[in-house]
């Protein structure tokens, strides 16, 4: 494989985890597309990938954990099936050839484009009832909300359908290389009624472990190349660092837009390159 | 409601919420203590490249291995004095790794060892035996 200079690929990563912090979608949606554009192999890009989001995560995590925000009772009991798609994911992918996973990861950029046009749509509310199996997991918690000016309580619901939901959420985390919060954000707030804070917060958590469990079956099959990991992890944790600063800066109208754009170009870009054999 | 301000909600209440706020705070250092520690290493290890070869390329590959023979293998350079740049580097991706590993080591003692919660232990334990399961992957 041919490998691009670092001088290309740290500018490259440093721009996948700013943008990626912005949106809220993680650096992998970005950098693996533009790894490919550089010559990277999609497989090699994938595994890069799944490490730099170890540590996005983790050290995103850090922060929110310190806040009292992430609930460690949801985040443990979803780990337990993400990082067994995760697994089942990398293995799908160390078996398949480039094509099909050009054209799953044009898939999950149109998904993540559908997701961000229809975000902010919805409100959350926290008046529904506790099924038995959520009751018996204890998956409940209440956060500092600083904006509030107040403690919130709340009860999960429906863990039996977010738990396989999160599997699956893994598997696509494992197969491509990226964190797919916005997937189990997603679930967490929509089928497990979390308040948005402890959902997203929550979902950080579970990516960190998840993309361990990834990287591990990419670091089992060779393909993960310190030359390339150095410039990716240094890019993407230092953009994302940024990101997470300008975000409070920035509207969220005008980043949403700009987000749209770029999935939206990737996307058709990705999917035309598996058609036509990259 | 509104008597009930942020400050005053923060007020710890019992030994068990102060034991919670302590473990996620533990947890918050841990995340934060390997990330940085991992690009040290990293920037550590591409500072040297730089000074030994006035470049930053690192073309070498990692054989398929896993985690614990990457840590042997590293280890066992460092010992016969082969201290060199991709050592670092190496150690700043095995650090990186590692620290989701102790993050989940850490929730398996808090929910065995403070909150006795058997549940959770089971869960915990479950998710630590299969990542451990995963970096033994050959």
């Amino acid at each position: 494989m041919a490998m691009p200079p670092f001088h290309l690929v740290l500018p490259v990563a440093l721009l996948a985890g700013f943008v990626g912090a912005m949106s809220g979608m993680g650096g992998g949606i970005i950098l693996i597309p533009a790894l490919t554009l550089l010559g990277v192999d999609i497989k090699h890009a994938i595994a890069i990938s799944i490490l730099s989001v170890i540590a996005t995560s983790s050290g995103s995590a850090s922060a929110y954990v310190r806040d009292h925000i992430t609930n460690l009772k949801v985040g443990m009991f979803l780990e337990m099936f993400t990082i067994v798609g995760a697994l089942a994911g990398a293995a799908i992918t160390l078996a398949s050839s480039p094509r099909p996973l050009y054209i799953a990861f044009g898939g999950v950029l149109l998904g993540s484009w559908l997701a961000l046009l229809l975000a902010g749509h919805k409100s959350w509310e926290s008046a529904a009832p506790q099924d038995g199996i959520t009751r018996w997991l204890e998956l409940e918690g209440s956060y500092p909300d600083q904006a509030l000016g107040r403690t919130v309580h709340y009860k999960a619901r429906r863990a039996y359908l977010g738990a396989p939901l999160m599997f699956g959420a893994g598997i696509i985390a494992g197969l491509l290389g990226i964190g797919a919060g916005a997937v189990k954000v997603l679930i967490h707030d929509l089928v497990m009624g979390l308040p948005p804070k402890v959902s997203t917060t929550t979902s950080n958590l579970i990516i960190g472990v998840t993309a361990l469990a990834g990287t591990s079956v990419y670091l089992a099959a060779g393909l993960i190349y310190p030359g390339l990991a150095a410039p990716v992890i240094l890019g993407v944790v230092l953009g994302a660092f940024l990101g997470t600063r300008l975000l409070v800066r920035l509207s969220n109208q005008a980043v949403r837009s700009f987000f749209l754009l770029i999935l939206a170009v990737l996307a058709i870009e990705m999917i035309v390159r598996g058609i036509r054999g990259a | 409601m509104t008597a009930n301000t942020l400050s005053s909600s923060r007020t710890v209440e019992s030994a068990q919420e102060w034991r919670q706020l302590e473990m996620d705070a533990l947890v918050g250092y841990i995340l934060l203590g390997g990330v940085l520690l991992s690009m040290a290493l990293i920037v550590a290890g591409l500072f040297w490249k730089y000074l030994q070869t006035g470049g930053v390329r690192l073309e070498y590959e990692l054989a398929g291995m896993n985690l614990f023979q990457f840590v042997v293998s590293e280890i066992h350079l460092a010992a016969l004095g082969q201290i060199r740049p991709r050592l670092l580097i190496n150690m700043g991706i095995v650090v990186l790794m590692l620290t989701p590993f102790f993050r989940v080591l850490a929730s398996v003692v808090y929910f065995l060892v403070v909150l006795k919660n058997w549940k959770y232990t089971t869960f915990t334990l479950f998710v630590l035996l299969v990542l451990t399961g995963s970096l033994f992957l050959r």
